[in-house]
């Protein structure tokens, strides 16, 4: 299904730790600096104010703590099932949540169903590369396990999504592991190198690649299973959070060090927002019959401005007719 | 004019619910639908993790309602099928109590 550029996004509006202020907010922003159409999804009573936005009603919200599938199940006309089904019935052209990501994939899978052939869909993010486009990181949390030809199937589909949301015409696709030899890894890291090697894979292997290539790496996709690749991402949110304290903390030291931090801020500020999880506009959910952003739970009106226009990019860009192609289905 | 609470459907046979799961599951697992028996474990045999079994009540909640308003598989007992034949017998059961 390719839904029409000219559909609104879905906006689930009580998912988040900041719904629906700042989801509401940054939905507004998205039409006021992008002209994207926007819809929200909510019960009226809890949303309050759409800040002159169209709100499809409902009456239920599925909870951070929910158990996602048992959520979908008992919430139908909840939020965040009501966002999918405007995507699969065509009345939107994606769909925004910064809600539950166990339920937010739970009702894009139940209601938008699966790619044909695609065996598991899995959350595509974005590495940071400074000076250039984007890395994407496949799986960063979907499927804590996984097998060789899910793996696969993540690397062709990620390599779909790089070319469509950063131009990248030949994505490099790099398996991460424990060392660059083929030798190295788990059963189920070198099974799945044999198959990202073999002719006809479908994908440009680089080879193995290590936690120490994600950002400034030599390959344009970094495929793993869903465990690492949470642990590997939030290991790395964590590091530069880290980091840019330490840095704060240090030109607040003293006079000279202030003085330092006015020369050296105009160019470390545009590097902190390269690096900033806010302005990457979340993750998308590949393997999909329609268009599934999930934005980090604590988002802010920013990234969920910046998450509603990633996905009505990719809407443009027909992503999910190019990942039919990549699977092959 | 009271509202039709089924279909013009006739009743559903055990065989025509086997071949409705064996269909359903062989999409949602994409694997050939002959390679599911009766006998089949979910999680041993086809690897049908919680997700797909979610995937498949979900399947057939929709199908069978249009033949049983309101047919519900209740997810307390989701635990207790273990294999496709206990999913073919529940789900007898529960068109046959109407």
């Amino acid at each position: 299904m390719t839904p029409s550029a000219s559909l609104p996004v879905a906006v689930d509006a009580m998912g988040g730790d900041k719904a629906p202020t700042e989801i509401v907010a940054g939905a507004r922003a998205a039409v006021d600096e992008f002209g994207i159409e926007v819809v929200l999804v909510g019960p009226p009573e809890l949303v309050g104010d759409t800040l002159g936005l169209a709100l499809v009603p409902c009456t239920e919200v599925i909870g951070m703590d929910e158990d996602p599938a048992q959520g979908v199940r008992r919430k139908k006309d909840s939020s965040l099932v009501r966002a999918a089904e405007l995507v699969r019935d065509d009345k939107a052209c994606a769909m925004v949540s910064a809600g539950n990501t166990g339920a937010t994939m739970a009702a894009a899978l139940l209601r938008m169903g699966r790619i044909k052939g695609v065996n598991r869909p899995c959350i595509a993010t974005p590495l940071p590369r400074p000076g250039r486009a984007p890395g994407v990181l496949v799986d960063a949390g979907a499927n804590a396990e996984c097998t060789p030809q899910m793996l696969l199937q993540f690397a062709q589909m990620a390599s779909a999504f790089s070319r469509a949301r950063h131009g990248t015409l030949s994505p490099k696709v790099g398996l991460l592991s424990i060392g660059e030899e083929s030798s190295k890894g788990t059963p189920l890291v070198k099974e799945t190198h044999a198959l990202l090697a073999a002719p006809g894979a479908g994908v440009d292997f680089f080879g193995n690649v290590e936690g120490r290539d994600l950002l400034d790496s030599p390959v344009d996709v970094v495929v793993t299973d869903g465990f690492t690749g949470n642990v590997a991402l939030k290991s790395l949110e964590g590091a530069l959070k880290f980091l840019v304290g330490q840095f704060l903390q240090i030109f607040g030291t003293d006079e000279s060090t202030k003085a330092a931090a006015d020369t050296l801020l105009p160019y470390l500020l545009p590097l902190m927002a390269e690096l900033d999880p806010e302005g990457a506009g979340g993750a998308m959910l590949l393997g999909l019959d329609g268009i599934c952003i999930i934005s980090h739970g604590s988002s802010s009106a920013m990234a969920m401005k910046n998450a509603i226009k990633v996905g009505h990019d990719l809407a443009v860009a027909g992503i999910t007719e190019d990942l039919r192609t990549a699977i092959g289905g | 004019m009271p509202a039709e609470t089924h279909t013009s459907q006739g009743p559903m046979d055990r065989g025509a619910v086997f071949e409705l799961i064996q269909e359903q599951l062989a999409d949602i697992l994409e694997i050939e639908p002959g390679s599911i028996s009766e006998g089949s474990s979910f999680a041993e045999d086809l690897d049908a993790d919680s997700l797909a079994l979610i995937e498949l009540v979900e399947a057939l909640e929709e199908e069978l309602s249009e033949r049983s308003a309101g047919f519900r598989i209740d997810d307390e007992d989701l635990e207790d099928l273990k294999t496709v034949r206990d999913a073919v017998d529940y789900v007898s059961a529960k068109l046959e109590a109407g």
